[in-house]
């Protein structure tokens, strides 16, 4: 074999165990993606953008005043955006079963958002009060969340998103259940700081996963 | 135990490297060449060298598409390849095993 490279010298068994090893952390690394990234992301995201709702509907004695939620809005809206890059960035380059079944995932998402859009046109229509669309406009979307970490965590086998699930939809009901101004800072603190929570414990597994202390 | 019973087609650590990258896609999942090129930090002919030495048995199935006007390969191991790669880790296991009393 003339054109084989003196890094195609055979290995010993232990060495050839270790670059599979490797190799396989050199994929995950760099072509699934982080839990502790979207986590982080959408935990800082959460934390700070309902909690200038709930300040904004303090210093008005109301629904939140136009400031907040343009806050809000860009932190959602940044989050979003990270993500899409994140997944694209991760999961180019790869078709088949899995590759589908993200993309319909990730449609699930805007499919969803647009769903709990509709549902709130049509309350507001009907002549819903200010504090009803309100906490309905917290509930829906945290709840929409809540249930696709919950489907996403059982369709890959990922423990911390699905309990992560679990925690948002109780955490959607119970803001409600708070009343405003609370709720926003139900959202805030046990929503946001749930995410974050998820992302910590996703750094110690992965680094658990690579044999580190 | 001798090194003689691992497979030489994919005892070797450019295609060993290769075909673990291959082995972490699920059933019928296929990977373009430029992904592959960039997990594995190789330059594109060596790839393909390599590629080619994959294909020979059977071990990857090579299948060129179009998307939009671009050219794109895609590559995925075959039963065969992915087979064989469970092989050769059990076997390494085992001399691994055999090696340290």
């Amino acid at each position: 074999m003339t054109d084989d490279h003196q890094d195609d010298a055979p290995l010993d068994a232990a060495a050839s165990l270790a670059l599979i090893d490797a190799q396989r952390a050199t994929v995950v690394h760099r072509a699934e993606p982080s839990p502790t990234y979207l986590f982080t992301v959408w935990g800082l995201a959460w934390l700070l953008g309902y909690g200038a709702l709930g300040w904004g509907s303090r210093t008005h004695d109301g629904p939140p005043g136009a400031l907040a939620g343009i806050i809000f809005g860009v932190l959602l809206l940044g989050a979003a955006v990270a993500t899409g890059i994140h997944i694209a960035r991760r999961a180019g380059g790869v078709r088949g079963p899995s590759a589908r079944a993200g993309a319909m995932f990730g449609w699930t998402w805007t499919i969803g958002f647009a769903a709990v859009y509709l549902i709130m046109a049509g309350l507001t229509r009907a002549g819903a009060s200010d504090p009803v669309l309100s906490l309905a406009w917290n509930a829906l979307p945290a709840f929409l969340v809540g249930l696709l970490y919950l489907a996403g965590g059982a369709l890959w086998q990922e423990m911390t998103m699905y309990l992560l699930g679990a925690w948002i939809v109780l955490v959607a009901g119970a803001a409600t259940l708070a009343g405003i101004p609370g709720n926003y800072t139900v959202m805030a603190l046990a929503g946001g700081g749930g995410m974050l929570g998820a992302a910590l414990v996703s750094v110690i597994l992965a680094r658990r996963r690579r044999g580190l202390p | 135990m001798s090194a003689g019973e691992l497979d030489p087609v994919i005892h070797a650590p450019a295609r060993l490297r290769v075909v673990a990258t291959l082995a972490t896609l699920g059933p019928g999942d296929e990977m373009t060449f430029p992904r592959l090129q960039k997990l594995l930090d190789m330059t594109g002919g060596n790839l393909s060298t390599h590629l080619r030495k994959l294909e020979d048995p059977g071990y990857v199935a090579v299948t060129k598409a179009h998307e939009g006007r671009k050219p794109v390969t895609y590559l995925a191991l075959t039963p065969a390849g992915r087979r064989a790669f469970e092989v050769y880790t059990e076997t390494l296991r085992q001399i691994v095993r055999g090696a340290t009393p």
